[in-house]
């Protein structure tokens, strides 16, 4: 029986995936341009694994985290078909999208948003040119002076740049939380980090919910180059890394000032987005890349906020890496230049590294890193033929892959949601918590992202903050988050602490051995049955208790 | 709580250890990790402050004519809250009185005209570059403070040998050596507040699976995590009771000194701590005697001073020092306030301090003197400065890894 539904998976792979796919989809053809190619064959039973085990292995991977009755789903869809949807990320998502309708902000061009979100600084000198703040006005009272602002905001249909943020925030938790599609929201965040841009650089800040929403989530699982080129475009980019700044030799000295080479771009996209530091090029390259990048810059429009500014590129020949840029190449040499990068050898090491520790471990064997940069060259940087490589390779299923990776805050906090079906009215006390765990969203200051490994977010203060999150969570004590935990046994009330630990042990880490823990706490458990009885206590704080104490441990800390 | 400490000794032996610890621990000088520990304290102004209102050229008529309202009074013009005087040429802001008995006992040294050698004015860069210790590199990825733990020459002994009184941890801490950042000491407990009772249970609970958690990473941290919260109850932190009459600022910074005193007088190990203190772009309405920058001086100076008087036997031990991304420009502009500028002023505090001084070579403000005729120029680099205290006080001396790219010479900052 198994072996005949290997066959239809592998059958259902060859055709694209198309076949079964169809029946969810409507009719749209899924993964646009892309094959899945070679059949797609999850090589979990040659691991030694239960197929149940293997189910909850790609959901710790490919999603943020099971939710209870997931791993049967995905048992009873069949692993290879459930991978299948999740690479073409089409699942419809109706009702993500009407939470997500609440939020007004999330539509905006950054066009639209220089309008309504203003900086503070902006706002304070429109004001002065408006007459309603006395510029000289030196000993302003505080509480006042604020006052006339906020009037002049509203008056003028001005809102706070926070509130702009704070929308941004919600939905990038809501998607996580809730999104069919979770495949696309793991590699959103993946790739958001890989080219990071920081709301802690007020440049670029108003930009960065465009860029996310325009430049990263709709080419997660696309083509690396794109990609890249999209995020040298971007006004987030362009202005988190100086690029729109840098420009040819001045003509004249009225434009000495304004005028001059800026490497800061250059360097990273060599450095952190594309080669990797020991990819191969010299400090040469990177001045001659700066120069081939010179005149990127922004204008905000409807159709696009990129602009190319003829005038202030540099117009002489280039040599970047051997490369012959010749004179008078235009904007066009700096696409040929990024696409000459994301094609490199040194690229596909480095990025298939980068996805590798993402989802296999924080040292992946190079065996594996091998074959997936074999598929990004052949395959032109096609992401989703990268993933399938891993996931298709022996490493992947090892036993040194098996909850090797630890949880980021985000990913826990995300996880425990889900493992509890709660329900989030108000996503920023999560959002707080997540910083308080040490991973505050968005404001990573430097290009590099947030590392990706355990020993990071792992510390001494961080640790004590996951599991008081993992005791405010289950016993509802974060607001906005509603936790039902008795609708998770379907009503059932568990008769002691002991039993409770058993069968909400399993519903939250499914495929675990939990024996370890049980033997452990079991003392401790029935110490507290004896000292209180449930019903002294409104709602229920053994089993809330024992719920929190699960998503604080140390096992759940892994995925 | 010596477990911990051995435990992690035994980690280093492990990983081989240089041979002075050998030597040390042959002579039973090991270094203990519940011991005085000689700390560098860093507060970063983030903003950029302007340091010719802090420390002011208050004799300089090019000063007085780009200021003709942005300035304070001197002496001789005989208004209440004239600068005070410290050598003739420069005084500080009357907001900073609590300076001046640090001054004039020669513990606090003053640096003018300190800052980067990239000319960037953004607030963001400078930081960054600032904070990184490498200006002309974006992607570095460790933080100077964080190499600095990495150069002191034994393992983090305890959690508490790198701690950021901040809520998320600073670039300057990043990278891989050991270091914390914590907002409030009160939040290192397991269920902070509205616990169902029997609170125990779920902290023994944890400590037990901690105990036995097949990750090394877990099991480790865990292990440190529950020592540190107990030393923390028993310090009672809660409620800590500075050195009799010592009045913190209820600021932001007056609470994060205010905790940093109370790490070091607990003995946890702490050797380099960090916090920060906001407010200081002041394009708008900065005041002088009185306003906003006069409010933020007060409270730099206030906490600090508290801070001092607070460690009383412990003062040779510390050193405090100051920073900020860049100054801002001589002129005040058209809003009461000045722009984004270039060098500024720092100030370093302790008993190993060369101080009593105006440090650096500073001309006076005529046009041609100053960085595309509008800024004080940058004649520090803030890295001969802070690796002169790190060396000094900390005895780290290998500036190729505190700062790469770096090969100038120390400021003298600091008595020989």
């Amino acid at each position: 029986m198994k072996a005949v539904l290997k066959i239809f998976g592998v059958l259902v792979a060859a055709m694209g995936g198309y076949v079964l796919l169809s029946s969810f989809l409507a009719g749209t053809l899924p993964m646009r341009g892309t094959q899945l190619g070679p059949a797609l064959r999850l090589p979990w039973r040659q691991a030694g694994l239960t197929e149940r085990q293997a189910a909850a292995h790609l959901l710790s991977r490919f999603t943020y985290g099971a939710m209870p009755g997931q791993v049967d789903a995905v048992v009873k869809m069949g692993l290879e078909n459930w991978f299948a949807q999740q690479l073409a990320a089409q699942d419809p998502d109706d009702s993500l999208e009407q939470i997500l309708s609440r939020y007004d902000a999330l539509e905006l061009s950054n066009e639209q948003v220089a309008e309504i979100y203003p900086r503070n600084g902006q706002v304070i000198r429109m004001a002065i040119r408006d007459g309603v703040v006395d510029k000289d006005s030196v000993k302003a009272d505080r509480v006042a002076y604020r006052q006339v602002i906020r009037q002049y905001m509203e008056e003028k249909g001005y809102k706070r740049q926070q509130e702009l943020f704070r929308q941004f925030f919600c939905q990038k938790i809501l998607r996580a939380a809730y999104s069919e599609n979770q495949l696309q929201e793991v590699m959103t965040d993946f790739w958001f980090n890989h080219f990071n841009v920081s709301l802690t650089k007020n440049d670029c800040a108003e930009f960065i919910p465009a860029y996310e929403r325009d430049v990263i989530r709709p080419n997660a699982l696309g083509r690396f180059n794109e990609l890249l080129l999209k995020t040298a475009k971007s006004p987030a980019m362009l202005y988190y890394l100086d690029n729109f700044s840098s420009s040819g030799p001045a003509r004249d000295t009225a434009q000495k000032r304004a005028r001059g080479l800026n490497e800061n771009y250059a360097r990273e996209v060599m450095e952190l987005h594309t080669l990797g530091v020991d990819g191969g090029y010299t400090q040469q390259d990177v001045t001659e890349a700066a120069r081939v990048l010179t005149g990127w810059g922004v204008r905000l429009r409807e159709d696009g906020d990129f602009f190319f500014n003829a005038n202030r590129h540099d117009q002489g020949e280039k040599v970047v890496m051997g490369h012959v840029f010749p004179a008078g190449g235009g904007y066009e040499e700096g696409v040929d230049l990024l696409n000459m990068l994301a094609h490199h050898p040194s690229t596909a090491k480095f990025i298939c590294h980068k996805i590798a520790v993402r989802f296999v471990n924080d040292d992946p064997p190079a065996t594996l890193v091998d074959k997936m940069a074999n598929t990004f060259l052949e395959k032109n940087g096609d992401i989703r033929q990268v993933l399938i490589t891993m996931v298709s390779a022996p490493e992947f299923w090892s036993a040194g892959a098996l909850r090797e990776k630890t949880k980021s805050p985000f990913e826990l906090a995300i996880g425990a949601v889900r493992s509890l079906h709660a329900t989030i009215d108000q996503p920023m006390q999560l959002y707080n918590w997540v910083t308080r765990m040490g991973e505050r969203e968005y404001y990573y200051q430097a290009p590099t992202g947030f590392p990706d490994k355990g020993a990071y977010w792992i510390n001494t203060g961080s640790l004590l903050s996951r599991m008081n999150f993992g005791l405010a969570l289950a016993a509802g004590r974060i607001p906005g988050v509603r936790v039902d935990l008795l609708a998770l046994n379907h009503g059932h009330e568990p008769e002691n602490a002991r039993a409770a630990l058993l069968i909400y042990g399993h519903l939250i880490l499914p495929e675990r051995n939990l024996d370890a823990t049980v033997k452990r706490l079991t003392p401790m458990l029935n110490e507290r049955d004896s000292t209180m009885t449930t019903a002294a206590v409104e709602g229920d704080p053994m089993l809330a208790q024992v719920v929190g104490i699960i998503i604080g441990s140390p096992e759940y800390q892994r995925r | 709580m010596k477990g911990s400490g051995l435990a992690l000794f035994g980690v280093g032996l492990m990983g081989g250890i240089p041979a002075f610890l050998a030597e040390a621990v042959a002579s039973d000088k090991i270094l203990r990790p519940y011991k005085r520990r000689r700390v560098m304290v860093c507060i970063f102004q983030r903003g950029a402050m302007d340091g010719l209102m802090a420390v002011t050229p208050f004799t300089d008529t090019y000063f007085q004519a780009a200021r003709p309202t942005l300035r304070l009074a001197s002496v001789a013009a005989g208004r209440t809250n004239p600068v005070i005087d410290l050598d003739g040429r420069w005084g500080l802001h009357p907001g900073m009185k609590a300076f001046e008995p640090f001054f004039k006992d020669g513990r606090l040294a003053i640096v003018q005209g300190i800052g980067s050698p990239n000319n960037t004015r953004s607030h963001f860069d400078a930081q960054d570059y600032m904070e990184s210790g490498t200006p002309f590199n974006k992607g570095t990825s460790s933080g100077w403070l964080n190499r600095a733990v990495g150069l002191l020459g034994h393992d983090a002994l305890t959690p508490f040998s790198a701690v950021s009184l901040t809520s998320a941890l600073p670039r300057s801490f990043y990278g891989d050596n050991p270091s914390l950042a914590i907002a409030n000491l009160q939040d290192f407990v397991l269920q902070p507040k509205g616990n169902p009772p029997p609170a125990g249970v779920a902290a023994r609970s944890f400590e037990e699976l901690y105990d036995q958690a097949s990750a090394r990473l877990l099991r480790e941290t865990g292990k440190e995590s529950f020592e540190a919260m107990k030393l923390l109850q028993q310090a009672d932190v809660a409620n800590y009771r500075p050195a009799a009459g010592v009045v913190y600022p209820a600021s932001q910074l007056g609470n994060a000194m205010r905790q940093i005193a109370q790490l070091i007088k607990m003995d946890v190990g702490l050797e380099v701590a960090f916090t920060e203190s906001n407010g200081w772009d002041t394009h708008f309405n900065q005041g002088t005697d009185n306003g906003i920058f006069a409010r933020s001086v007060t409270d730099l100076s206030n906490s600090i001073a508290a801070f001092w008087q607070d460690l009383e036997a412990y003062q040779d031990d510390v050193t405090v020092m100051t920073m900020t991304e860049f100054g801002r420009t001589v002129h005040q502009n058209g809003t009461g306030g000045t722009d984004h500028g270039r060098a500024s002023c720092n100030f370093i505090l302790g008993n190993g301090v060369d101080g009593g001084k105006v440090h650096g070579d500073v001309a006076t403000l005529a046009i041609e003197n100053l960085e595309d005729r509008r800024d004080l120029p940058v004649t520090t680099d803030f890295r001969s400065v802070f690796s002169a205290v790190a060396d000094a006080h900390l005895q780290i001396s290998n500036d190729k890894v505190l700062f790469p790219d770096w090969s100038g010479k120390k400021a003298a900052v600091m008595k020989v």
